[in-house]
């Protein structure tokens, strides 16, 4: 029980502060592209910071506070099922369909509380947001048919050790298929450009996000990292290879080497992200839609289609 | 009197009294008896429907029976359930005895279907539902009544003709009968000997099945007659007629599984896992989903929008229905029970805001959660049921169901019920938008909440999703119960399918904790400040209550754009236009046939002796 506890308190903390730190890597990649010096790579902490310490905070009533509440803990619930080297909380319920969804329900608790503020820029960012979520939900969900479907198992640490046995998933067509759409998915999961249409800073004063400030925007911020260390380390896992390094004769060893090994992969998968983001325009959102009903869409269908013959 | 014929001929018995009495106060205490009555039958029922109960009477040609096993428990259940609340809110919101009368009807009716053991009580009952049904709605709208109508009578007829069908081979209207019959030429056919049924035969067989339960399930693109029919009556009515009488349509197609399905696979193989006919089920199934989510994200009224939605529901059952393994049919079952939880909250939620407001459509409405902040709890649990938001009992039965699909290696079907999932969303959050956040109109400032009445159903329904939800085992033991063996494993709180693991309690425990960290967060910093929805960011500019700050209409216009080569295609439009035709048509032949001259029926007479003579007579 204890343990358990001292297991969850730790990947908390740690999916905390290795997502805070890949806000900072975004913020100092971008600036190099863009030949500038850019932040210290803790400068995400220190905005967090306060954030958090505002004198004064508003609100629009109990869902404005709640529905941050609710987006914050539904992405601490998310990445708990998520296998994290050999540290797993309830990694044997880690299912790829349940995880899909829980990566997505604090979007809901984000949405709830930018509604409940009534104003105009979060209505709209939030249509936006709802559009762009339906639109990636097709080769979304094709990539984790092909999956499920390759690995017959929906266990998310089953795939990891079969990836020990039969190499990385997108070492197999069918499955590097998935990636690539996953990977063209990640960019409007993690809102970056060309698809961060939902929070659209300078088109529509961040949508969503209009409204918070102060010790909610803070919240936010936390949120975001969490979400952030989730759906790369989710990525990882499920295409990557995961992390599970058999090495060292010691265990402790073995768990510092296999979260090693898991952050060079998740760092990889966010410089691609932020690679694109950096050189792509954003897209307006019927745009997005037709372009993730059409290419995404025909890669992950047939990766599914492969997968399932 | 036999518990069966108690089950199903109370309702209808409350309903007559409730409108001979007509007193007010009297009629809706005899109609909450009436409904209550099945409930606590049902309830009582439990322990025995492993026994088999059952109930005759002979009406001189045929004979009405019921019986009573594991598998129709469970849509009494779900019916009578269901049912008691819409009655407890149609106490709220009946305007007069008329529909007591039919409200009362159409639950026997449903019941009688639920029960019945063989094909002939089966259709008298499916009459008496939709019989019943249509007065609700005529009593609002003649044109959408008789949309229901037509569509009902072209289903109910291909039925009765399938039926008689059957009857002509079988010689039987007896479920039993018939299934051991049609079992029997299966393994006929199998072993390359005679089959009684032919294979043209069973392709008509199927289809007109398909037509007949497809109209009631609201089948793609068998459902234009949903959104009117569903969105111009009663609402509190409208709780059991989508969240009741759409699951008549699902429970016949698990019969005709039952019944014709071993010999249907037999004779036209199997797609992958599926077999064929099934997987024409789930296809349309699928599209369904597709359809009816795409077009509810549309509506700009409220009770089109839950209607769309409904269809879009009972889409992922036939999806579970059509693949046709035993776990893929528990799925469905599972989501019929919660699709009716949830859809039934839902439209009594409707009804408590068209009772209380008068307005439907979207653009008369926001900022009701102050007012009405009861009903918007009630809303907030059927919101995150339908999203299939876990720990709710609508991600339970759709969690089993996305695993059932996609582990028979359908990734077609799989991506279908993914985009489900995010259509469901989608038109969900605009539902909430719209009604219960932002800015008030004046007009709705004295909003009172729900009456007691819709209060307590809402209550009891919302109660069922949330312990459903927490606890999917329940539900999974009665449906392992139905199959006889674990299809389903686990317990209370983890359901275990083999290759996929859901665990209801720890996403509870983990959700709250993850909230309780995050509050600890919150509570530690400043006080917060409350301030009016009017002091808001509008670019930099002041704004008072003369300006609309909510975005009420036309809330998903890029949708709409993206999809308006699709929205070209309208089913309804397409029936209009043969609706039309027909008309045309009878009144060329009345012109033409009754010309009023009498040398041209002097002519018809001579035409028909012609053809006499032709014949030899």
């Amino acid at each position: 029980m204890i343990e358990t506890v001292l297991k969850a308190l730790f990947i908390l903390l740690y999916a905390t502060f290795v997502g805070f730190m890949f806000m900072g890597i975004i913020r100092i990649v971008t600036a190099r592209i863009h030949r500038r010096v850019g932040p210290p790579i803790y400068q995400p902490i220190l905005d967090t910071i306060k954030l958090l310490s505002k004198k004064s905070n508003i609100t629009h009533g109990l869902i404005y506070d709640f529905g941050i509440l609710y987006a914050v803990g539904a992405t601490i619930l998310a990445v708990m099922f998520i296998p994290l080297g050999s540290i797993g909380v309830l990694r044997a319920y880690g299912d790829l369909v349940l995880i899909t969804f829980l990566l997505e329900i604090p979007m809901l608790g984000i949405m709830f509380a930018a509604m409940s503020s009534g104003n105009p820029y979060a209505g709209i960012g939030a249509q936006r947001a709802l559009l762009t979520m339906l639109a990636i939900q097709v080769p979304l969900g094709f990539a984790i048919v092909a999956l499920a479907e390759y690995y017959g198992t929906f266990s998310t640490y089953q795939i990891v050790m079969a990836q020990q046995v039969s190499g990385w998933s997108i070492a197999h067509l069918p499955l590097l298929l998935a990636a690539i759409a996953y990977d063209l998915v990640l960019q409007a999961m993690f809102g970056k450009e060309p698809f961060d249409i939902m929070i659209a800073p300078g088109e529509i004063s961040l949508g969503p996000m209009v409204e918070f400030g102060g010790k909610h925007m803070g919240l936010l911020n936390i949120q975001h990292a969490i979400a952030l260390f989730a759906e790369t380390l989710f990525f990882s896992n499920i295409f990557l290879g995961g992390g599970v390094v058999t090495a060292f004769s010691s265990s402790v060893l073995n768990t510092i080497a296999s979260l090693g090994v898991l952050l060079v992969k998740q760092i990889a998968v966010l410089l691609v992200a932020t690679f694109m983001a950096a050189i792509f325009p954003r897209f307006t959102i019927d745009q997005a839609a037709k372009f993730y009903w059409k290419w995404p869409t025909i890669i992950a269908a047939l990766g599914a289609i492969l997968a399932s013959l | 009197m036999n518990e069966l014929a108690l089950i199903v001929f109370t309702p209808l018995l409350a309903g007559v009294l409730a409108w001979l009495l007509d007193i007010r106060g009297l009629r809706e205490a005899i109609g909450v008896i009436g409904a209550a009555v099945p409930l606590a039958y049902a309830a009582m029922l439990y322990e025995r429907a492993a026994e088999g109960l059952s109930f005759a009477i002979n009406l001189g040609v045929f004979n009405i029976t019921f019986a009573l096993s594991q598998l129709n428990w469970f849509f009494v259940g779900i019916a009578a359930l269901v049912g008691f609340s819409a009655i407890l809110g149609l106490a709220s919101t009946a305007k007069d005895s008329y529909e007591w009368l039919f409200a009362l009807m159409s639950l026997t009716g449903v019941l009688g279907v639920f029960l019945a053991s063989d094909l002939m009580t089966f259709f008298i009952f499916w009459e008496v539902m939709t019989f019943a049904s249509f007065m609700m709605v005529l009593h609002y709208n003649k044109q959408a009544s008789l949309k229901y109508f037509l569509l009902s009578v072209a289903g109910a007829y291909a039925m009765l003709i399938a039926i008689a069908f059957i009857y002509v081979k079988v010689g039987s209207f007896d479920f039993g009968a018939v299934q051991a019959a049609l079992t029997q030429d299966a393994y006929a056919k199998m072993l390359g000997g005679q089959a009684t049924f032919s294979s043209g035969e069973l392709m008509a067989l199927f289809g007109l099945f398909l037509v007949a339960f497809g109209v009631k399930a609201g089948l793609f693109p068998l459902h234009v007659w949903a959104p009117d029919a569903y969105s111009e009556t009663n609402q509190s009515y409208t709780a059991m007629f989508s969240g009741v009488l759409s699951k008549a349509g699902v429970y016949g197609f698990i019969l005709m599984y039952l019944l014709i399905g071993t010999r249907l696979a037999v004779e036209f193989g199997a797609f992958r896992s599926a077999p064929k006919f099934g997987y024409i089920i789930a296809f349309l199934g699928g599209l369904t989903i597709i359809v009816g989510g795409l077009l509810a994200a549309l509506q700009e009224d409220i009770r089109k929008l839950f209607a769309y939605s409904s269809i879009s529901q009972v889409g992922y059952i036939l999806v579970g229905i059509g693949v046709g393994t035993a776990l893929s049919m528990q799925a469905a079952m599972f989501h019929a029970l919660s699709h009716a939880l949830f859809k039934g909250l839902f439209f009594l939620i409707v009804a408590t805001i068209l009772h209380r407001t008068g307005k439907t459509t979207f653009a008369d409405m926001g900022g009701l959660a102050e007012k009405m902040p009861f009903t918007f709890a009630m809303a907030f649990v059927a919101i995150l049921s339908l999203a299939g938001i876990p720990p709710l009992v609508g991600f339970a039965s759709k969690w089993v169901l996305f695993e059932a699909v996609i582990s028979q290696n359908l990734p077609i079907l799989g991506g279908m019920v993914f985009f489900g999932s995010a259509i469901g969303f989608v038109y969900l959050i605009r539902f909430t938008y719209a009604v219960w956040f932002g800015q008030r109109p004046t007009d709705l400032d004295d909003t009172k909440d729900a009456p007691l009445p819709l209060a307590v159903a809402m209550a009891i329904l919302a109660f069922f999703n949330v312990v459903l939800g927490i606890a999917p085992g329940l539900v999974a033991r009665e449906l392992n119960k139905i199959f006889g063996s674990d299809v389903i494993g686990g317990d209370l709180f983890i359901l275990d399918l083999g290759f996929g693991k859901y665990n209801a309690l720890a996403i509870l425990t983990y959700l709250i904790a993850g909230i309780a960290v995050a509050a600890v967060i919150y509570f530690l910093g400043a006080k917060v400040r409350k301030v009016p929805v009017t002091d808001t960011y509008q670019s930099g500019n002041p704004v008072t209550m003369d300006y609309n700050l909510t975005i009420r209409r036309n809330f998903f216009l890029p949708l709409k754009e993206t999809l308006s080569g699709w929205l070209r295609i309208s089913f309804d439009r397409t029936y209009r236009d043969i609706g039309a035709w027909v008309e045309d048509f009878g009144e060329v032949m009345r012109n033409y046939v009754y010309n009023g001259n009498v040398q041209s029926y002097a002519w018809y007479l001579l035409l028909i002796l012609l053809i006499l003579a032709m014949w030899g007579v």
